[in-house]
């Protein structure tokens, strides 16, 4: 080929591309990020795609056609995002897409297929970049990377979307315990007035088909409630003619006063309430109006193992075998919980909730076995526990407190009380508590303490910075009571906040103590894992993710006069008194969320295939999107520890 | 001084440079339409700006198209060329309708090596243009004047097949814009060669989209219901 010939078919080939493209790129400069990406790199995409016409009601992508290959971007009309009714059969609209914008990002970048089907809305044309394409724009173009990351986000929507759909694939079942009980409470409520005849009001929840009534004045305002429940035990109850009550105005049989909440409350409120009293309705009022009832039924319609269910089992447990056998309920409901859409802090907080039955009912087992010592006491949690932040995978942490004057009396109770502490400890044992290879159980006298012993144990904490009390320190300090009188308890806590907040040299040391885990990510490295032995690969989710965030919420939180006890609650806390940066709080809370997820998604599966719990991880083994934000999450760690260094200028 | 001034003015071929002669003997065989679904088979969407309407007498300034590949417009596969036409007729009549200034028509490529350019582009796919029988005609001539070669390629023309499978748009006779604006699709650069090419793509897309829902997806069927349509057409009618 001679030169000339060459040069105008090159010129031919390039003049080519001008028209065509340059009016796509002009087309797309008027959306983002295509309008702050460079010429050459916007060029690059509209050189490499292809144009597809979907006529209206077309599948453009689809959950069973496996990973996606191409990035899609409307070029005109319009998409709809479908997924599977909740409860209804059929299928919603979660999105639209419509023109200059473009999908499905996170399947791209997770190199998955997408959860939800994308349909035409209408007639749609997109233009469609192949998968490699993608990837190399990913490199070339910042603004296209940071605009595919920030879409991701807030990442952890999408992965929690994620970990929803995984578990509800097993379970078939799509839920979120973040819907508000004004969507829950579809159908107007049953009502009646003070006076109507209680048979009359029975027939009308049959006529109805419903298991409750609420009585309300004329203004709509909540006067009581009467459930199938009540009506149980009034036929049951031998004192009572059924045939007489039932001629009866109703209003002397309602429970009183029902437990009510706004119809913007979740379903994860309701239910929290439903298992804390005990209750199987709660109303929806708003403005004194009552404007709907949240049955048990209505949250819970699509699952076997229910919570209140189970809560109420728990507590009603004739023996500690009963209580031993519920825990696999527990991690079924947890598998539920995963697939309803529970963040790892409701969950944690569940579990927590169920766990502080299960202790309850314990100790009332104990005591009626072991009757009374005739002493009251407090049971603490500490750790985990006292923080609600267990999981499945979880040993005791206890101690008892009680009143005394004086040693002699304190030795004197203590007499009394650590034969059944010590039952307690051997019961939870039994009921999957592991015993606590440090001994920080109730039934070490040193554990079973009077407040004032306590109260001296926790000021030498601060006092005598040894390497055991600063240990102790960690755990000790997220305390609460969980059986018995709180006020002991309370006290404490008091007294802990106000001996750290004045001793500097303490808070030091906490903080150096908050540096000592490192979180395993390298500047070159993406992770940092055991380089050998039965841990080679891995890293330790708990002690290098999770701890840091603990330990250092701990320590801003004792430091500046935070009573709450969990993580989370310590970090907004905080942030409402300006201590962390808003910013910051919102990142490290989304962080330890993160961790605490995937910490227990690889619980649920240990527990599913009989392996022994474990809080190492191969990061290998997570897909592309959840070692990325896995890292990230590691790297907030490493900046609330910079945080700290600076503070107190380690 | 020609003797026949009236007649259309032959121009007379230099020879050949003998690269073009071998890149032109090496252009393969047309390919039948295909009995198959039109995402089976690459297609070049064409479209020719011309120095008029006259069959006989105008020239084509400019070649646009783009390939259809697996049912789709594919952007890296477009053509697009402005031939060399120094010795225009009426260049200040033309320029209302194909939009192509003197100067650049002065730039482009000499019209045999764009011509040669677009048959290697096209290779051996089946053409669609909207009104393809003038597109046919006038890129023959222009291959036959500037080429010496025949074009034998199979055309389908999008001006029969819309009307034939969206009767409902009463667009018996449409033109390419009432198309465009029944189905809301955006052109570029109207009469900007491979603009209307990409427009006339588009077109096609929908077009194939609403066959395949008839049923009729199959490219010589689509054909063959296009020749019946146009000799209903003809057919005098007592």
């Amino acid at each position: 080929m001679d030169m000339r010939r060459q040069d105008d078919f090159a010129e031919t080939g390039r003049q080519a591309v001008r028209q065509n493209i340059r009016g796509t790129m002009e087309f797309l400069q008027k959306f983002p990020p295509f309008n702050q990406m460079e010429s050459a790199h916007l060029a690059f995409l509209v050189e490499h795609c292809v144009l597809r016409f979907y006529g209206a009601g077309d599948a453009i992508l689809r959950p069973d056609s496996g990973p996606v290959e191409h990035f899609y971007i409307v070029k005109q009309g319009r998409v709809h995002g479908q997924r599977p009714h909740t409860a209804r059969r059929g299928s919603e609209t979660t999105f639209e897409i419509t023109t200059g914008e473009c999908f499905p990002l996170a399947a791209l970048l997770g190199e998955r297929a997408t959860r939800t089907e994308h349909l035409a809305a209408e007639d749609t044309f997109c233009l469609l970049l192949d998968r490699s394409s993608f990837v190399r724009l990913f490199g070339l173009s910042p603004v296209f990377r940071d605009f595919a990351l920030r879409g991701v986000s807030g990442l952890l929507d999408q992965v929690n979307q994620q970990v929803q759909a995984r578990a509800a694939e097993t379970l078939g079942a799509q839920y979120s315990l973040d819907t508000t009980l004004a969507e829950l409470a579809v159908r107007a409520p049953v009502t009646c007035e003070p006076a109507l005849p209680l048979r009359d009001a029975v027939r009308l929840m049959h006529d109805r088909q419903v298991g409750s009534v609420v009585v309300v004045d004329p203004t709509q305002r909540p006067l009581g409630i009467f459930t199938l429940h009540d009506l149980r035990r009034l036929v049951a109850d031998p004192v009572t003619d059924p045939a007489v009550a039932l001629t009866r105005p109703i209003a002397e049989r309602m429970i009183p006063s029902p437990y009510a909440l706004p119809p913007t409350a979740s379903a994860f409120d309701a239910a929290t309430a439903m298992t804390e009293r005990h209750i199987a309705h709660v109303c929806l009022v708003q403005d004194e109006r009552l404007l709907g009832v949240v049955s048990e039924r209505d949250l819970f319609s699509l699952q076997r193992v229910d919570l209140v269910h189970l809560a109420r089992t728990i507590r009603h447990a004739g023996r500690v075998e009963t209580l031993a056998a519920l825990r696999g309920d527990i991690r079924q409901l947890v598998d539920r919980m995963l697939a309803h859409g529970a963040s790892s802090t409701q969950i944690t907080h569940l579990i927590t909730l169920l766990n502080d039955h299960t202790v309850c009912r314990v100790i009332e087992l104990a005591l009626e076995e072991l009757g009374d010592p005739g002493l009251p006491f407090a049971w603490l949690s500490f750790g985990s526990e006292g923080r609600r932040e267990q999981t499945l995978h979880t040993d005791q942490d206890n101690g008892l407190l009680f009143e005394a004057e004086g040693p002699v009396e304190a030795a004197e109770g203590r007499r009394r009380l650590l034969p059944l502490a010590e039952r307690i400890n051997q019961d939870l044992a039994r009921c999957g508590f592991a015993l606590c290879k440090g001994q920080i159980m109730a039934g070490n006298p040193q554990l079973c303490l009077s407040r004032q012993e306590w109260s001296r144990r926790f000021a030498t904490f601060v006092r005598e910075a040894t390497p055991e009390n600063l240990l102790g320190s960690s755990i000790f300090f997220d305390l609460r009571s969980i059986w018995g009188p709180p006020e002991g308890c309370e006290a404490l806590r008091r007294q802990l906040l106000a001996d750290v907040a004045d001793n500097s040299a303490f808070q030091r040391l906490l903080a150096e103590n908050a540096l000592r885990q490192r979180p395993p990510v390298g500047r070159f490295r993406d992770f940092v894992v055991a380089r050998k032995g039965a841990e080679k690969d891995t890293l330790d989710l708990k002690v290098q993710g999770l701890t840091p965030f603990v330990d250092g919420a701990r320590l801003l939180a004792l430091a500046n006069g935070v009573d709450a006890v969990g993580t989370l609650e310590r970090l907004r806390a905080l942030v409402a008194r300006d201590v962390i940066d808003e910013k910051d709080g919102a990142a490290y809370a989304e962080a330890y969320h993160f961790i605490q997820l995937i910490r227990m998604q690889q619980h649920q599966q240990q527990a599913r295939q009989d392996l022994p719990y474990g809080n190492r991880l191969d990061p290998d083994s997570l897909n592309h999107l959840d070692r990325r934000i896995l890292r990230e999450s590691f790297r907030q760690a490493q900046r609330l520890q910079g945080s700290l260094a600076l503070r107190y200028q380690l | 001084m020609t003797p026949f001034p009236w007649l259309p003015r032959r121009r007379l071929r230099a020879p050949l440079d003998p690269d073009l002669l071998q890149r032109r003997a090496r252009l393969p065989a047309p390919a039948p339409f295909a009995a198959a679904p039109a995402a089976r088979q690459r297609l070049v969407v064409l479209d020719l700006e011309t120095s008029g309407l006259d069959l006989h007498r105008d020239q084509v300034l400019s070649i646009g198209a783009v390939a259809i590949e697996d049912g789709a417009v594919d952007f890296a596969q477009q053509f697009e060329a402005t031939l060399r036409r120094d010795g225009q007729r009426e260049p200040g009549a033309s320029v209302l309708i194909h939009g192509l200034a003197p100067s650049a028509l002065a730039a482009g490529v000499a019209p045999a090596d764009g011509l040669l350019a677009f048959m290697e582009f096209l290779g051996d796919s089946p053409l669609l243009a909207f009104h393809a029988g003038f597109d046919r005609h006038m890129l023959a001539r222009a291959l036959k004047d500037s080429l010496d070669l025949r074009l034998a390629h199979p055309f389908l023309d999008v001006a029969e097949l819309a009307p034939l499978l969206c009767p409902e748009a009463g667009l018996e006779r449409g033109a390419l814009d009432d198309w465009v604006a029944r189905f809301g699709l955006q052109v570029q650069q109207r009469h900007h060669a491979s603009a209307d090419a990409l427009v006339t793509g588009e077109l096609a897309l929908i077009l194939f989209h609403r066959a395949r829902r008839q049923g009729l997806d199959d490219l010589a069927g689509l054909a063959d219901a296009c020749a019946r349509r146009r000799r209903r057409q003809q057919a005098p009618s007592f």
